[in-house]
């Protein structure tokens, strides 16, 4: 167990608590209510410099590690889980174009987005092809030096309001095997024949924006192609440790969000003569959240610090991923019996937490494919 | 121009808090940067983003984990940091006003700013007095509870308006090299960016003992001594109304007539 925290940490925790308790939680309940894109709180948190704090120095960013980005992603799903999502999300896709991209691509769309100008999103998932990623049909088609793109892509963060997205689709449909012909390719949201149709009715992170995107003979340049045509999907699978990390982080702080609101509640709530944190029922279930929390954390932390440390840890980030978000439900359900009756309406955070949780089994794999990779690996079966 | 801005890292209580012996009990304390000289270094850091040339430097008397807080005010952009304390300030029992004045003194005879900035008073002792005690030993000309300044650098003058009691302000010109005390709501600080918090971990911070800035224990003398710390008992409520104003009207009208101050 060598892994330590970094310089600064402390004081980033704290700042962003100050903007939290200042900026998020006077809204966070409007905003899920109204199931509105924050677009105020990220001016503001653009002002302090939270978007793309994963993108490098030379391009804008702050260059934050994944072990930093968890613990700010942490202390953000602490606050609010929707707009916490929203200030994290607003770089979706970029990591693609940090890796692979051209000093071209980097500057025109990085810095924009590490400036808070512009808003990017990764579209992967479609109506047909969630947890089988390698059934996606979106095709691009060359036409010269261009693409022509069309296909439908399901459930896009940032969708309706996103500036450009990173989107995978097929461009060799005759390659052999099944994981190669996928390109990753850049698609700004004013071109001709994008289209993007918001997705209501969410039962948690109502504040963020998800969209199903339609392309209709999408034309783009060859130049937004990122990386190596054919090799989008092996290059998307790079980031899943760091995403996957990253959205263990997420239930760390959700769950870390939820305890301390009963646990503060449980103080102040009083049954039979006292408060009911004195009674051993409710005692036990503040301990067991606490315990299960430090035990997501140091899985999360330790997953985070060995992708910086450029270790591949297909296995520790699925634990991680599948881990941190059970911790999340579980937590966030536990918090809501400890609120009793209060817990079931919105005067108060912990039906929010709640409804908030489930998506973080959901997305970036489920747990059941998490469980699958993790036992893959421990047979010693390769991906087929 | 080099403007210095002295700063204090307070101790915060919470709601519910113990005494033990002649102090809060620690696990009750949490600690931050004293929040008149939030805005303090606020109005030097924008004076050194509109102007040329201007060096912004934070003095604090404290120890070691002070430097987080000072390493935030270097995050919302001063450039360094200077940090007095030794064994002897350590151990003394009760730093006063008038030690306080004469280390921060020492400091700014080291550094020989333009500008002098403090905050109006410090949250924890709400002494409100050690801007003005250090302008009166280094000799430069002072205004405190200040609301607004706008700085004329050539011409070495600050435009300053004061806040007098009864909301009564007062407009006067400062000369330079001089000492002002920042009200609260001069300015809006900023949140140090995560840029920034990356960049202050590499910003000089010097710390400096009694001996560094030319002074012997003997400063730290002090006539004062703290005796008690107690909590007052309180002897009346208040109660808040939140809401409309039809709707609090309504409340106090009724809170009024029960407790027999109106008729009817
Ligand atoms: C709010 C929200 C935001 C999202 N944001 C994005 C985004 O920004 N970009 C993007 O590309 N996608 C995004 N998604 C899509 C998300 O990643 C998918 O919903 C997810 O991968 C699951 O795919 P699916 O919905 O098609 O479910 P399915 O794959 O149809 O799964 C249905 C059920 O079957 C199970 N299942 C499927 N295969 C197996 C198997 N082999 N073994 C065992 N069980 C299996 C699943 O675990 C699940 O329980 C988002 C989704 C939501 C709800």
């Amino acid at each position: 167990m060598d892994f330590e925290l970094p310089e600064g940490i402390d004081q980033i925790r704290k700042e962003i608590r100050r903007f939290g308790e200042n900026e998020i939680e006077p809204v966070a309940k409007k905003y899920d209510r109204e199931e509105k894109y924050p677009h105020e709180v990220m001016d503001k948190a653009n002002e302090m410099g939270l978007l793309g704090a994963s993108i490098p120095v030379e391009y804008g960013g702050a260059g934050y590690s994944v072990l930093e980005t968890s613990i700010i992603c942490e202390e953000l799903f602490a606050i609010d889980p929707g707009i916490g999502f929203c200030i994290v999300a607003s770089s979706f896709g970029t990591e693609a174009i940090q890796e692979f991209g051209t000093e071209d691509q980097k500057a025109e769309f990085l810095e924009p987005v590490a400036r808070g100008e512009k808003i990017s999103g990764a579209a992967i998932s479609e109506p047909h092809a969630g947890s089988d990623v390698s059934s996606i049909s979106t095709r691009a088609e060359k036409d010269g030096d261009e693409y022509v793109i069309n296909g439908n892509k399901m459930w896009i963060s940032n969708g309706s309001i996103g500036d450009f997205f990173v989107v995978l689709c097929q461009t060799d449909p005759d390659a052999e095997g099944r994981y190669n012909g996928f390109s990753q390719i850049i698609v700004e949201s004013d071109r001709d024949g994008f289209e993007a149709d918001k997705i209501k009715g969410k039962l948690g992170i109502r504040a963020s924006d998800t969209a199903e995107l339609i392309f209709d003979d999408v034309r783009v340049p060859e130049e937004n192609v990122v990386g190596t045509e054919g090799m989008g999907f092996l290059q998307q699978m790079q980031f899943f440790d760091a995403t996957r990390v990253g959205v263990a982080a997420q239930g760390v702080g959700l769950a870390k969000g939820a305890a301390d609101r009963a646990l503060e509640y449980a103080q102040e709530r009083e049954q039979f003569g006292q408060p009911i944190s004195e009674f051993q029922a409710i005692q036990h279930k503040i301990a067991e959240a606490y315990t299960d929390i430090e035990a997501a954390r140091n899985l999360t932390y330790k997953g985070a610090w060995a992708v910086d440390q450029g270790e591949q840890i297909t296995k520790l980030a699925s634990m991680a991923k599948e881990y941190g978000s059970r911790v999340a439900v579980d937590v966030a359900n536990e918090a809501v019996q400890i609120h009793g009756g209060a817990g079931y309406v919105d005067d108060f955070d912990a039906e929010r937490f709640y409804r908030d949780a489930k998506i973080l089994q959901i997305y970036e794999g489920t747990t059941e494919i998490q469980k699958n990779i993790i036992a893959r690996e421990l047979l010693g079966k390769g991906m087929s | 121009m080099k403007i210095l801005v002295t700063v204090k890292e307070v101790a915060e209580v919470e709601d519910e808090f113990e005494i033990s012996g002649d102090d809060i009990a620690e696990q009750y304390l949490e600690y931050d940067l004293n929040e008149w000289d939030d805005y303090a270094v606020e109005e030097a850091v924008q004076i050194s983003e509109e102007a040329e040339d201007v060096e912004v430097v934070t003095a604090t008397i404290g120890p070691e984990r002070a430097e987080e807080t000072i390493r935030m005010a270097l995050a919302k952009g001063a450039d360094r940091a200077v940090r007095v304390w030794d064994d002897d300030i350590e151990s003394a029992s009760y730093l006063d006003v008038e030690a306080k004045a004469e280390l921060l003194a020492a400091v700014v005879e080291e550094e020989d700013p333009d500008l002098v900035l403090t905050g109006v008073q410090a949250g924890d002792e709400s002494n409100g007095a050690t801007g003005v005690t250090l302008a009166e030993k280094i000799g430069f000309e002072w205004a405190a509870v200040v609301n607004q300044l706008d700085l004329d650098i050539e011409g070495g003058v600050a435009n300053v308006h004061r806040e007098l009691e009864g909301g009564v302000e007062e407009l006067t010109e400062v000369e330079s090299p001089a000492v002002l005390t920042i009200q609260s709501g001069i300015n809006e600080p900023r949140y140090a960016s995560l840029r920034g918090i990356r960049q202050a971990q590499s910003k000089p911070l010097d710390v400096q003992t009694l001996d560094d800035i030319g002074l012997d224990a003997d400063v730290l003398e002090s006539p004062l001594a703290q005796t008690d710390l107690y909590e007052p008992e309180s002897e009346g409520d208040a109660t808040v109304w939140n809401g409309d104003a039809e709707e609090t009207a309504g409340q106090l009208a009724e809170f009024l007539r029960d407790k027999g101050v109106v008729e009817g």
